[in-house]
């Protein structure tokens, strides 16, 4: 396999790590939110300088990228997430903003806008390909318990939700907390794959890909997240060549979506529900 | 409790009562000194025209409004301190006069989603599949499914909820208020939008899950004919007060209630 | 106490320019509830035709500021039309509207980084930056005057459109209920292709006063952010709290900026917005959506 391919897969794994936070959070939960590129942010800085100027191993480094990002989480999450709908989308703008400048203008702890280079690459493709597959598996299971459908249920309806014994303060945090988690590790990750990284790489343009990836495969499917990661990830490098057209492209595929399809590749069902259904009529 | 000028003085409270209730919506009284007691087991019948405040009493007692004055008490709690996803744990569960149903979710999901409030197995075991997940799951689908079978829904298990017919959607609301093992099942106008068959085919559903499940059932409905026809005692209310209360004979001839409904669309 | 006077000044010829932008920003916002992310792009749009316009025709500021406000306006029609409007016809979940207005940002932003380039440009010196002194209390400049004087002129011009015509008539009946104004007979897309005319032709104008006082690039539109902090500020929806929103931020920005560190700035204006989503979401004057159960 070609250093090029593995990078690709290597990528993969850690976007779709990402794209599965968020989906839990957006897809799953109902909350939209335009700043998640900032808990990538916390994970890949938090990492970066446990492992470069403390020396700590990368494994429990990457742990510790993915705690701070809940901790940060669950401080901003807790006032925040009271608000409903675009008034949480516009926090999150800032917030993500604001922690993104914290980071550019912190110059003694992370470097500032230059960026922290000289990262130990230890993303290699069997570290990546593990972390995907078993924080993947946690995913899968959980949507697929109660803690899913209590998710669910505070997106579909809140009220119905809270008379159903469902505290929904408490899950929407727990399920920004999973998807801080998730980000902070892909963005660990990702600091070791590309042996630096820089503020400007968690913008908002980095938070809109990590939503537009879950809405296109499918709000409230957690396999059209992985599909869409896949997708998105795959037509990106493609057109690496001409980047000029490749932002281009891009919102246009976003616009277009939305326009022609809003409910994405999948919906909301999940693969393994499309593979099953026609025994399903059989038998019934 | 005070002594003397009370008839009830002296007496344990009723399984549900609500005493001096009285709700504000910036200068609009929704809610006035409502008072009503209703003992265990009973099934009655919350009626009035549209606009009399009834649904402004479930959200009083379901915590989605705060009380300005007075007591709701159930099974002797004050209902007033908790929180609206406390009540469910009390044993009072609702539906809702305008549906809200989870639409993008199967019928089944709907049931399961309340079914699981009493199966419970961790956070753990369900990130992992291990443990309790496994049996937890099975007990709420089964449980879920007698539901959808006691209300007819059974055969429609993996339907979105919203592309059922509307006469069933509600019926699947009762389920899912069922499964929450509910002491107390508040009913927001279930008849809402249905013809006089469906409404006859309702009643006779009602009458049943009241004796199978030994429930307490209130009812709130604004059209005569199904109140009159299940519910030995009714509370009539208008502009948010009590008019009248008492068994259907003396509902139907009362003459404040006659004053209430004139002019309104009646029975039909 | 000069310095005060003069960051003062500067504040609010910011925030004036600001709330060109945040109220056609809101004016969108009050009609279709959903928060236009591509506005900056009209701001874009405005500030290259007015130095095409400028550079190519070497036609004067009235001129080329004229073909600006209607080449953006334009521009934001289109977009309704194309990106909006089949969405809004097909679903009413805003969260499709959302992402198809980032969509679209993206889009105008990258087809001028394709076709002018990334450079930064300077308008030719057609709006004075001569100094003026105040009285002999302050020196200002003179671009700082008018565009506080031309965003009172534009605002003012708004407002009397909004309450002595009958198309500024509708969109206030449409801000309060959009459904009823439609079947009270109003031409609903027909309003809202104006109201999106008339954001866009504001954004215009901010777009001009902005390329001369930070030059001209095809990223410019991401000073929209402020914008939106100033119309979250003000409260969401309401035209009067988008002026109050911009110019309390403009005025914090420059104190910031004079009183305590040029980076500081950005930092203030997010915490504003933190603070206010916090202790009160629906910002000065906007109004609360209470759903009902």
């Amino acid at each position: 396999m070609s250093g090029y391919t593995e990078g690709i897969i290597i990528l993969l794994c850690i976007n779709a790590i990402a794209a599965m936070g968020v989906s839990l959070l957006t897809g799953f939960t109902g909350i939209f939110s335009l700043g998640h590129a900032a808990y990538m942010a916390l994970g890949a800085y938090t990492t970066a300088i446990l492992t470069v100027q403390h020396g700590v191993h990368w494994f429990p480094a990457i742990v510790c990228g993915g705690i701070m990002a809940v901790a940060v989480a669950f401080f901003i999450g807790v006032p925040t997430l009271k608000l409903m709908g675009d008034y949480y989308a516009i926090a999150s703008i800032g917030l993500g903003e604001a922690i993104r400048l914290i980071l550019e203008n912190w110059q003694s702890v992370t470097r500032g806008a230059r960026g922290y280079p000289g990262i130990d690459p230890y993303t290699t493709l069997p570290v990546a390909a593990a972390f995907f597959v078993v924080l993947a598996i946690f995913m899968f299971n959980l949507i697929n318990s109660r803690f899913g459908r209590a998710c669910k249920a505070c997106r579909d309806d809140h009220i119905a939700a809270a008379l159903l014994g469902f505290h929904t303060a408490r899950i929407r945090v727990i399920s920004l907390m999973i998807s801080a988690f998730y980000c902070g590790v892909a963005g660990a990750l990702l600091g070791g794959f590309l042996s630096f990284i820089q503020p400007v790489m968690f913008d908002m343009l980095k938070s809109t890909e990590l939503t537009a990836v879950v809405v296109f495969g499918g709000l409230g499917s957690m396999s059209g997240s992985l599909l869409g990661t896949a997708v998105i990830t795959l037509v990106t490098e493609l057109f690496r060549p001409i980047s000029q057209y490749r932002m281009l492209i891009y919102g246009a595929v976003l616009v277009v979506i939305m326009v022609l399809r809003p409910e994405g590749i999948m919906g909301n069902r999940e693969f393994l529900s499309w593979v099953k259904a026609p025994f399903r009529r059989r038998a019934g | 409790m005070g002594e003397g000028s009370f008839p009830e003085a002296g007496r344990m409270s009723a399984f549900f009562e609500l005493t001096g209730v009285t709700k504000n919506f910036g200068g609009v009284q929704a809610v006035s000194n409502m008072t009503f007691s209703i003992e265990k087991g009973e099934l009655a019948g919350l009626m009035g025209p549209n606009g009399a405040g009834k649904t402004t009493i479930f959200n009083l007692v379901t915590g989605v409004y705060g009380l300005d004055e007075g007591r709701i008490l159930f099974k002797g709690e004050d209902l007033a301190r908790l929180k609206t996803y406390q009540v469910t744990g009390r044993g009072i569960a609702r539906t809702f006069q305008n549906l809200r149903l989870f639409q993008r979710s199967t019928v089944l999901e709907n049931v399961m989603t309340a079914a699981q409030h009493h199966v419970p197995y961790s956070f753990a075991e369900g990130m992992t599949h291990l443990g309790r997940w496994r049996s937890g799951e099975k007990k709420i689908r089964e449980k879920s499914m007698a539901l959808l079978e006691r209300v007819g829904l059974a055969d429609r298990a993996e339907q979105a909820a919203g592309t059922l017919p509307y006469g069933f959607q509600r019926r699947l609301e009762i389920a899912r208020a069922l499964a929450l093992d509910p002491e107390l099942l508040l009913l927001d106008e279930p008849a809402a939008g249905m013809n006089a068959e469906e409404v006859a085919l309702l009643n006779v559903l009602i009458s049943e899950i009241h004796h199978d499940f030994s429930l307490t059932i209130l009812v709130i409905e604004h059209h005569m004919d199904l109140v009159m026809e299940i519910c030995p005692h009714i509370i009539c209310m208008n502009f948010g007060a009590k008019i009248a209360e008492g068994t259907p004979e003396e509902i139907q001839n009362h003459p404040e209630v006659l004053k209430a409904y004139l002019g309104e669309e009646e029975v039909e | 106490m000069a310095t005060l006077i003069q960051q003062v000044i500067n504040g609010l010829s910011l925030g004036s320019v600001y709330a060109l932008i945040a109220v056609g920003y809101s004016l969108v916002y009050s009609i279709l509830l959903f928060s236009n992310f591509a506005h900056g792009g009209f701001l874009v749009i405005g500030g290259y035709i007015c130095y095409g316009t400028l550079r190519t025709f070497g036609t004067g500021i009235w001129l080329s500021g004229a073909i600006a406000l209607a080449g953006a306006g334009f521009a934001a029609v289109l977009t309704e039309r194309l990106a909006y409007r089949p969405i809004r016809e097909r679903t009413n979940v805003t969260l499709y509207l959302l992402i198809a207005s980032m969509g679209m940002s993206i889009v105008i932003e990258n087809i001028f980084v394709i076709v002018a380039g990334g450079r930064f440009r300077a308008l030719p010196p057609v709006i004075p930056t001569t100094p003026v002194n105040l009285m002999g209390l302050a020196t200002t400049s003179a671009f700082d005057l008018l565009s506080l004087v031309s965003a009172v002129v534009f605002l003012g011009a708004l407002q009397l459109f909004l309450s002595k015509t009958r198309w500024g008539l509708a969109i206030r009946a449409a801000a309060y209920d959009l459904r009823t104004a439609g079947l009270m007979g109003v031409n609903v897309n027909l309003l809202i292709s104006i109201v999106f005319f008339v954001a866009g032709a504001l954004a215009a104008v901010g777009g001009i006063f902005l390329s001369v006082r930070y030059t001209l690039y095809p990223q410019l539109g991401a000073i929209t952010i402020k914008a939106f902090v100033a119309a979250v500020i003000g409260g969401l929806g309401s035209l009067p709290g988008a002026v109050v929103g911009s110019l309390i931020l403009g005025l914090a920005e420059m104190l910031t900026a004079g009183f305590i560190s040029s980076q500081m700035r950005d930092l203030v204006v997010f915490s504003m917005l933190v603070i206010t989503l916090l202790v009160k979401p629906t910002g000065l004057f906007g109004k609360s959506v209470s759903e009902k159960v």
